[in-house]
């Protein structure tokens, strides 16, 4: 152990004082902050410019109609006769149309537009309803209030049997966060792994370096320097990203951190990680280089990616047996697990049972990769076949 | 005796046999050349020797005075392989310090050697420059610190001279020379048959993965060094020669002979043999040189060998 512990220690500074590290180390918070920032920015830009409306009112009922319209769109009355095309293509108007009795009895309307504005329309057809049905109960003696009453939406409130069932949208949205963070370094030190393991082979540094330790060693070393690289690059973006969130985004993350359930991310986050970077580490080795790797091993690489499959199944029904099923398929458990955690209670059973299919699938790939490994870090020159990996994983060991 | 024993070690993969039964030494102190053509199971034996691979039979020990271990310990190792490469974005001097850190040289030490050696090879401008920047003598040399460094009691080099000017080959010549009078076993595999004769001491030459010629370089060529003659003469003729002083002929072509003489003959008693009325047209006496032996062994494969061992 102590030799992986070299290996470990000589990734971890060689990839710290690695520009190209150093660059996705800053780059990737700054994308993510671009991807939280560009579309709340965009949507303050996108708030609804003025829209004008003109119309002739032959019932007298624009006063009413201007009450129930949003602020932004604005309803301007024209002289009936008028050249009402004319007149909004020169004022550059949205649109216009006409208030007429036929409109209260058969509740149709022409709006002539200029500019089709689907928000503006959407809320100038809301403002034309109500109207509408004012107009119409207006000679039945039904007051505004009882129509108000009589039109008024069910409104269902959710109340949860069990207190810690109760799920709190801001909760989920940092558990979520969180989740995905916690994944998405998995898969990046993974596939960095990999990235080391074909390296080493492209460097032909592999055989110098197995004349001082063993491959077992070797893989070992690498999977705990690029676990110990995620570690500080998850320590690095939270201490950017934290303060950052508490000063921009409004709410208390601090506290909705603490709801997170932390012990279940961890565990299942490193559970993950022990599986993939078993699986990626035994896949570099039996790789030439990445551009030309073959179809069984970007199969390998899309393997993480398999739980995106049941993100839908298990946001939308977090106690269903699809999500337990997803849960307990160490293929995905890992990711599943965290995200569930955050939206519900998981059964004590399904988390033993699915943490210990997981360690059993890490400990059976780690074995195999090993193995995987020490053959396919000494061959040079082409991508191993499955048939070959095959043909590997049947070698006696030393 | 001090130094590597390898013991009839044999390694297949699947139905071939890559290295059938092969045992030699090398003593401490010595230099031993092991040669054989391309693919003849040379990388798959420096491997098995290393314990990068684990032999299906025979063993591997390693003796240091009463101390004899199975196979040689990492720490003793020095390994220069033929497939050479240095992580290219690193730095020379860091790359030094952690191969040294991986056989055990404390850190202080390791810093103080890696730049004597440095300074040896003129590279002493280097040690913080990345790799990359550097040519491939250079980085060649810098690999050849790093099999030495931490002072193994056996190196392997596998063509340490590929590539190399004439001037950066003489000084790895020197050092070479010099670890192995300073008391490390070295085996050293090169296809440069002149270098491999100013520098070894024993031969050990492998083909298609079986032993084919081992032993002292001296005795090697006393032993199949016996002079060779070539003859240019009507077939009859050849065949009236004394046949007390020569092996049996060897007809090339129509005209064109070929014999070896028996050991202890000199050139001038065969000559004196001569019959007077030969029509001999050309006569070539010749002593094969290293490298006529390997071609032999690497064209007429095993069984031509074979033929020589049992002369």
């Amino acid at each position: 152990m102590r030799n992986a512990w070299k290996i470990a220690s000589w990734e971890v500074l060689r990839n710290l004082t690695n520009k190209q590290f150093i660059f996705g180390l800053v780059i990737t918070p700054l994308i993510m902050a671009l991807f939280i920032v560009v579309p709340v920015f965009l949507e303050r830009m996108n708030q609804p410019s003025e829209i004008t409306y003109y119309v002739v009112d032959e019932l007298g009922a624009a006063d009413t109609l201007k009450e129930l319209l949003p602020t932004h769109v604005v309803l301007v009355e024209a002289e009936p006769g008028s050249d009402l095309r004319e007149l909004v293509l020169s004022k550059k108007g949205a649109g216009y149309f006409l208030l007429q009795e036929s409109f209260v009895t058969t509740g149709q309307l022409e709006l002539f537009y200029n500019d089709s504005n689907s928000q503006a329309v959407s809320s100038l057809r809301q403002a034309l309803t109500a109207l509408l049905q004012q107009l119409r109960l207006a000679g039945s003696g039904v007051s505004p209030e009882e129509l108000a009453l009589l039109t008024a939406s069910a409104q269902v409130q959710q109340v949860p049997l069990k207190e810690e069932a109760q799920p709190q949208t801001m909760h989920l949205v940092v558990s979520s966060v969180f989740t995905g963070l916690v994944y998405f370094l998995v898969f990046t030190s993974g596939t960095m792994l990999m990235q080391s393991a074909v390296q080493e082979k492209r460097d032909r540094m592999a055989e110098v370096v197995l004349s001082s330790i063993s491959p077992r060693e070797l893989m070992q070393g690498k999977i705990v320097g690029h676990f110990l690289l995620g570690l500080i690059q998850l320590g690095f973006w939270l201490a950017l990203g934290l303060p950052f969130a508490v000063r921009f985004l409004e709410f208390p993350i601090l506290e909705a951190l603490r709801a997170v359930n932390l012990p279940v991310i961890l565990a299942f986050g490193l559970g993950g990680y022990l599986l993939f970077s078993a699986l990626f580490v035994g896949l570099g080795a039996t790789m030439e280089d990445l551009q030309s790797a073959g179809n069984a091993q970007s199969i390998v690489i899309m393997l993480p990616m398999l739980a995106f499959l049941f993100l839908g199944p298990v946001i939308s029904n977090p106690n269903g047996s699809i999500a337990v099923f997803a849960s307990l398929f160490p293929l995905t458990s890992s990711a599943i697990m965290m995200l569930r955690s955050g939206f519900t209670a998981v059964p004590l059973w399904q988390q033993l049972l699915s943490a210990a299919l997981l360690l059993i699938t890490a400990f059976i790939t780690m074995r195999a990769s090993a193995k995987i490994f020490r053959v396919g870090m000494l061959m040079y020159g082409k991508n191993a076949t499955p048939k070959e990996v095959w043909k590997w994983l049947r070698y006696r060991e030393s | 005796m001090d130094g590597l024993h390898v013991e009839g070690i044999t390694k297949s993969y699947g139905s071939t046999t890559v290295v059938d039964n092969v045992s030699f030494q090398a003593p401490q102190g010595k230099i031993l050349g092991l040669l054989g053509p391309n693919g003849a199971g040379k990388t798959t034996i420096l491997r098995m020797i290393m314990g990068i691979t684990a032999p299906d039979r025979g063993r591997v020990v390693f003796q240091q005075g009463s101390n004899q271990t199975q196979g040689v310990p990492f720490s003793s190792v020095g390994y220069l392989p033929e497939e050479r490469g240095l992580y290219k974005e690193a730095k020379v001097l860091r790359i030094l310090l952690f191969l040294a850190g991986l056989k055990d040289v404390p850190p202080a030490e390791a810093r103080k050697r890696a730049l004597q050696w440095l300074r040896k090879f003129g590279l002493e401008d280097c040690a913080n420059k990345k790799v990359e920047q550097l040519s491939k003598g250079m980085a060649q040399k810098v690999q050849f610190i790093a099999a030495v460094l931490h002072k193994p009691k056996f190196v392997v080099l596998d063509e340490p001279f590929s590539g190399l000017d004439p001037v950066s080959q003489d000084l790895f010549k020197a050092e070479i020379r010099a670890l192995a009078s300073s008391g490390a076993a070295v085996l050293l595999s090169s296809h440069q048959m002149n270098i491999v004769e100013e520098l070894c001491d024993e031969i050990f030459l492998i083909n298609k993965g079986k032993e084919v010629v081992k032993g002292n370089l001296q005795s090697i060529k006393e032993r199949y060094g016996s002079f060779r003659v070539d003859l240019l003469c009507s077939a009859e003729q050849a065949l009236r020669f004394d046949s007390g002083l020569v092996e049996g002929w060897e007809k090339l072509d129509d005209s064109r002979f070929r014999c070896i003489l028996r050991e202890g003959v000199q050139p001038v008693q065969f000559m004196q043999s001569l019959p007077a009325d030969l029509a001999l047209r050309e006569l070539t006496i010749s002593r094969p040189s290293l490298h006529d032996i390997f071609v032999q062994v690497a064209q007429g494969g095993a069984q031509h060998a074979e033929r020589l061992e049992d002369r």
